[in-house]
């Protein structure tokens, strides 16, 4: 549930609904920066491996290079460690793995999607960012400004927007065939943020510890029940019962 | 009155679901015309619900499941003009060296600075050689009584490429501390710039009277120029923000430095294209014997002639130029 703290891109779109999305923080942004160093760590050592396989003398190997070839192999690992971030962003929409595992996506200012030239500028401006160590120009840069961006992102014109995976199903998920039967015209209209509330219930209750599972099963069945003492007693009393009723509740206000 | 949240959810969904796998497709390029008709009227209706939505059904996932939903619908229909590339290059060809010109007198008064700096330490190393000690670090003066530039090892220990990217964020940050300490009334631009002088002149001087100043010339002079010219100038964006924040004229002290730390962030920003050019100069060419002094002499000439050619002219003459000028 976002607050109003909570930072947001707010877009305008020409059928005059705003759009708000969620703006990704630094915990997000760290954790997926370590998904990617740790996807390109893991690609050097491989490449180390295979390349001592191939190479018995590596030293020697690297010696016997010209002046020239030495340069372009430096230039070649400077390419990969920059292109890799411009590359995966431009053609997984927005994405590096890092960031598709942590479900964020770099995104316009507008909203519109990233383009070459913007992700070569935020990435190229990751040298700006890790200086002098651990990113530390970029941290600060991310948790003093309103949308989170770091310099890159504030040259480039980006910024990064959480992704959640919202599972529709909750709602239209049908209760098993009519344990509880919910009195008709008994109770009140639910709100629809009744139902959200009874709904994340039920979509948590598998996990939640048994004693709070009835206890807040319980509560909501007090709450929006509208049965006298005696069905509550005998519905709570059933294993399960409160969470069927509630489901059929919700069924009710189809 | 609305309809409740799961019966709206089960009207709608299938709807939703269809924009989401032609959202899909559209990513992979496979849609046909027909189908980016359907797209359209798709993510219409989709933006009435989430208005639906935001109406009756507030902070739900719904609401926010359809946020989502549309905002990747308008991305794929509402791509904008890529006009990035000429905002940038119109940066470059009028706004960066009219703000430069504009700010002449800033940057005039940091190259003063930092010239004084240098005929500080030459002076003082030049009439008592013992001042060194107390103005050349201790690891440059070991190299510099061995008969060695300290330059020498750069080249055979690290590969070029790592020394470029290494000089390239050195120098950054010379700049970035030279512009921002003006933050600090300007105080602290006055005395980076003076400081790096002293650093500078003393070294040099060091070196003529250790007899190694040809060599020394030999490493400046192919990227010195640029790269002195690019200090002074983020020292003049510096000393603009310090003035700033003396004397503010009209408005608060936040809002002035709002509004022209502005045009002094432009004239930093302005030189990173030219630092990260000029450090490739430095890694690639300026050590080692590769290329003759010589060579190293005139290019460094060509390239400081080139920079302040076109932070002089370019843009020069109003809205007549902005075709050819550049």
């Amino acid at each position: 549930m976002s607050s109003p703290a909570s930072p947001s891109l707010d877009v305008a779109t020409p059928e005059r609904v705003s759009l708000s999305l969620p703006v990704a923080g630094i915990g997000y942004r760290c954790l997926a920066y370590l998904v990617d160093l740790a996807l390109l760590f893991s690609f050097w050592v491989l490449a180390y491996f295979v390349f001592t396989l191939l190479v018995s003398d590596v030293v020697g190997f690297f010696q016997g290079l010209s002046g020239l070839v030495r340069t372009l192999m430096v230039l070649g690992v400077f390419a990969t460690q920059w292109v890799y971030w411009t590359l995966c962003e431009v053609l997984m929409g927005g994405q590096t793995p890092g960031k598709r595992l942590v479900g964020i996506r770099v995104v316009r200012v507008d909203g519109s999607p990233v383009g070459v030239l913007e992700s070569a500028v935020r990435n190229l401006l990751r040298v700006v960012d890790s200086f002098p160590l651990i990113y530390a120009v970029g941290c600060l840069s991310v948790l003093l400004t309103r949308q989170h961006r770091r310099l890159g992102d504030l040259l480039a014109g980006t910024l990064l927007v959480r992704e959640e995976r919202i599972d529709l199903d909750k709602y239209t998920a049908t209760a098993a065939p009519s344990v509880a039967l919910p009195p008709a015209g008994a109770t009140a209209r639910l709100t629809s943020g009744d139902v959200e509330l009874i709904l994340s219930f039920l979509a948590r209750a598998p996990w939640l510890e048994p004693a709070a599972r009835t206890r807040l099963g319980t509560r909501l069945v007090e709450r929006y029940g509208g049965l006298d003492a005696q069905q509550r007693a005998t519905l709570l009393a059933a294993p399960g019962g409160a969470e069927s009723f509630l489901r059929a509740r919700v069924q009710a206000e189809r | 009155m609305a309809s409740s949240l799961p019966a709206f959810v089960a009207r709608r969904r299938p709807d939703w679901q269809s924009l989401e796998a032609l959202l899909t497709r559209q990513r992979a390029g496979t849609l046909r015309l027909e189908e980016l008709r359907t797209l359209d009227v798709l993510y219409r209706r989709a933006a009435a619900d989430l208005a639906h939505a935001q109406t009756f059904h507030p902070g739900t996932d719904v609401h926010r499941f359809l946020n989502q939903l549309c905002a990747r619908a308008y991305a794929a229909i509402y791509q904008p003009p890529r006009e990035r590339w000429a905002a940038l290059l119109a940066f470059f060809r009028r706004d960066f060296p009219r703000t430069l010109r504009a700010h002449g007198a800033f940057v005039a008064a940091s190259a003063g600075l930092f010239v004084l700096g240098i005929l500080l330490g030459a002076v003082v190393v030049l009439l008592e050689p013992r001042g060194a000690e107390l103005l050349v670090p201790e690891n440059l003066r070991d190299y510099i009584s061995r008969k060695q530039l300290w330059t020498d090892g750069l080249l055979s220990v690290t590969p070029p490429g790592a020394v470029a990217s290494g000089i390239a964020t050195n120098n950054l940050t010379v700049t970035i501390v030279t512009f921002a300490s003006g933050l600090l009334l300007g105080l602290g631009t006055v005395f980076v710039l003076l400081n790096n002088g002293v650093h500078l002149g003393s070294v040099a001087a060091l070196c003529v009277h250790e007899g190694l100043g040809a060599k020394l010339f030999d490493f400046i002079a192919a990227h010195g120029p640029v790269e002195l010219s690019i200090i002074v100038i983020a020292g003049g964006a510096g000393l603009r923000v310090g003035q700033t924040l003396i004397d503010p004229g009209e408005l608060p002290r936040g809002q002035a430095l709002v509004l022209r730390g502005r045009e002094s962030v432009k004239l930093v920003l302005g030189c990173a294209p030219f630092l990260a050019l000029i450090a490739v100069v430095e890694g690639f060419i300026s050590p080692g014997d590769f290329f003759p002094g010589w060579v190293k002499a005139s290019l460094g000439l060509a390239l400081g002639a080139l920079f302040w050619g076109y932070l002089l002219r370019a843009g020069n003459a109003g809205p007549r130029a902005g075709t050819e000028a550049g």
